[in-house]
């Protein structure tokens, strides 16, 4: 793992607290969280519905929607070389970074586009409003390009069209090409197959990676599927109810899990890389987080809880080389650190 | 495009029993109400039975309904029918009447557009400050104030009070060419009748759409939250568009149910042309067919509701086909 010091950060997230604030009552959605994106990889962030992941990839570009607000932390962009605190960054010094060099994929791509307007309008209108292309007649042909790129069968025709002349899968590839269009230095696919049939989505988790490879991207994947993880990614970060309670290498992860809550999310999918005899779900539901759990905010669903996590939040400990777990049982057993990687 | 010449036929096709339909039922409630016209038309109570008798045989009064209806609607179309009171050819009097209710309406709907659709947008954009209740309060009184007593308060406060508007009376410019006198103004560059114009009827316009500046601003708010609130909205600004175009992407997908209702209003707006016309005395068309009603002149009557009801269906194809051309997904 020497290869691991050298890598550069992309972006680095640190101690982030979003909270949301509802009639019902302060939603804390997020609450000490921090990772690590490194250039070129791709990082998963997995977990439950509503447990915040995708809350933690709009704080990216400072995109929360409200009644949501980042409270405190950090996000540190490495933009050549410079350091910036997105937090700190004005809506125009935002609005260019996203879609330019941050760039989304959404998980429902029928309601991400405009119905009135062509598609290639749409592509081409994300470059204008950049300053990629000139005007909207490169952007056209642009267009043209970025769907041929994204695999769709005469693009020459389909830059025409509007959204609802379009299968599911294609609306996807559309999506995929505007994330790519302005060639963004980090992509964040956000449930990029869930709205897909299974063979579809087969196609275009394939083209995702094609294309990481050709454009050496850095990708931010953001999935429920563990059999997604195990295919895209190179590390994880495991998110339960707000809080991030392990982060490790992809294989580490699959072969040695920490986390209770890990490993009860494998046991509920087949795992390609050990043998289990039947699936099992992990009892409960995720909390309601106006009024989390006290301690470990996974104690009322957990095996092993004790008095101790009931009580106190547990730290955050490095059990392997890049392998961090925030829960009691593994107190003692590695470093304690503030934060993970 | 041949798509839409079909559309245009087939709907053209429509019309047809829509407005057979709506002259019958007007004609039908005429035929039934118990009173003589014939002796109402001849003078009244000390009418000479002669002359009553000539007005029978001369308007089929006594044939059955089915040949009354024929011959009322036959004499219309064809401007044979003679106004049984004023000796006027029916169809004429009304056509020249129709600009004016035309050009009341045009007035009206302005208002509905040029006020309407920015006061929803911003009660979208501040809601609920104190102009999203000013909008709230605004519709509500519109639908629920009669247009008589607005009209009235109108007339009292500016002009008798303030002077500032005239009343009464269509200038007509030198110029014919649409026959709506504002219009043909504007084109023959008559400013002073213009303006004249402008003064007479932007009070009778802005009381007759009164109530719809409210509903339309209501609507445009609601559908323009509809769309800021959606996903592609959402995913634009992630885009990083710029404001401004992730603002037209909003209010073009808010203005697609504006439309419908706009279109619909038009009709409507037409309807409430009687009062207004009578509180104002514009001599259009609704004002002719009021006094229709209270002379029992009913030639006059089913020509207003026949020319009224042509308006409302081709408003409606109007309507139709700008839909398709804002909606994409509506096909012919």
């Amino acid at each position: 793992m020497s290869s691991e010091a050298r890598r550069e950060p992309l972006i680095e997230v640190e101690n982030l607290y979003v909270y949301f604030y509802t009639y019902a009552g302060v939603v804390k959605a997020i609450e000490d969280v921090s990772f690590t994106i490194y250039k070129g990889e791709t990082f998963c962030l997995v977990g439950e519905t509503g447990c915040g992941k995708t809350v933690v990839s709009r704080t990216l570009t400072n995109i929360v929607p409200p009644p949501g607000r980042i409270v405190k932390g950090k996000v540190i962009y490495h933009r050549d070389g410079e350091e910036v605190n997105i937090i700190k960054l004005s809506e125009e010094e935002l609005r260019n970074i996203r879609g330019k060099e941050i760039a989304y994929i959404i998980q429902d791509p029928s309601a991400a586009l405009d119905p009135l307007y062509v598609v290639g309008y749409q592509i081409a209108e994300t470059m204008v409003d950049h300053g990629t292309v000139k005007d909207f007649k490169e952007g056209f042909g642009r267009a043209v390009r970025l769907l041929k790129e994204v695999l769709i069968p005469d693009p020459e025709r389909r830059v025409k069209a509007y959204p609802h002349e379009l299968s599911g899968g294609m609306r996807q590839r559309v999506v995929i090409s505007m994330g790519l269009s302005n060639e963004p230095k980090l992509l964040i696919a956000d449930e990029p197959t869930s709205y897909l049939d299974v063979t579809v989505q087969a196609q275009v988790l394939d083209l995702l990676r094609e294309l990481k490879g050709k454009k050496g991207l850095t990708v931010l994947l953001i999935t429920h599927d563990m059999g997604v993880v195990a295919e895209m990614c190179e590390r994880v970060a495991v998110l339960y109810a707000g809080n991030i309670v392990e982060v490790a290498p992809v294989d580490e992860l699959f072969k040695r899990p920490k986390h209770p809550y890990t490993v009860g999310l494998l046991r509920a999918v087949p795992n390609p890389l050990t043998e289990i005899e039947k699936l099992e779900s992990i009892p409960g539901t995720v909390p309601n987080l106006i009024k989390p759990p006290s301690g470990c905010r996974f104690h009322p669903r957990c095996p092993h809880a004790t008095e101790k996590c009931r009580r106190e939040k547990p730290p955050l400990i490095r059990v392997g080389p890049s392998h961090y777990v925030r829960c009691w049982l593994y107190a003692g057993k590695g470093e304690e650190v503030s934060r993970s990687e | 495009m041949a798509d839409l010449k079909r559309f245009l036929v087939r709907r053209a096709v429509t019309f047809i029993p829509t407005i057979i339909g709506v002259t019958l039922i007007t004609f039908i409630i005429a035929f039934v109400i118990p009173a003589n016209p014939a002796r109402a038309w001849a003078g009244g109570i000390k009418a000479d039975p002669h002359v009553v008798a000539t007005i029978v045989k001369e308007y089929h009064l006594n044939d059955p309904w089915y040949v009354q209806y024929y011959f009322f609607m036959k004499g219309i179309l064809t401007n044979s029918i003679v106004d049984p009171l004023f000796n006027y050819k029916v169809m004429s009097y009304m056509l020249a009447r129709f600009p004016i209710t035309f050009q009341l309406t045009l007035f009206a709907l302005f208002f509905l557009i040029v006020l309407g659709i920015p006061l929803g947008i911003i009660s979208a954009l501040k809601k609920d400050t104190v102009i999203d209740a000013f909008v709230r309060v605004w519709a509500l009184t519109g639908v629920s104030v009669p247009i008589f007593w607005l009209g009235y308060i109108f007339i009292y406060v500016f002009f008798y009070m303030l002077g500032w508007i005239t009343v009464a009376g269509v200038p007509y410019p030198k110029v014919h060419i649409t026959g709506i006198p504002i219009i043909d103004a504007l084109l023959s560059g008559d400013w002073t009748t213009f303006a004249e114009n402008i003064k007479r009827f932007i009070l009778p316009g802005f009381t007759l759409g009164f109530a719809g500046i409210g509903i339309i601003a209501r609507l445009v708010r609601n559908s323009f939250l509809e769309a800021i609130n959606s996903d592609y909205i959402y995913f634009a600004k992630m885009r990083g568009l710029r404001n401004r175009r992730v603002f037209m992407h909003a209010l073009r997908n808010a203005l697609v149910p504006v439309v419908t209702v706009v279109g619909l209003q038009f009709g409507g707006l037409l309807g409430g042309a009687p009062i207004t016309e009578t509180v104002f005395g514009i001599p259009g068309m609704g004002r002719a067919m009021v006094q229709a009603i209270f002379n029992m002149d009913f030639p006059v009557l089913i020509a207003g509701t026949l020319l009224a009801a042509l308006i409302f269906v081709i408003t409606n194809l109007v309507v139709d086909i700008l839909y398709a051309i804002i909606d994409p997904r509506v096909r012919f």
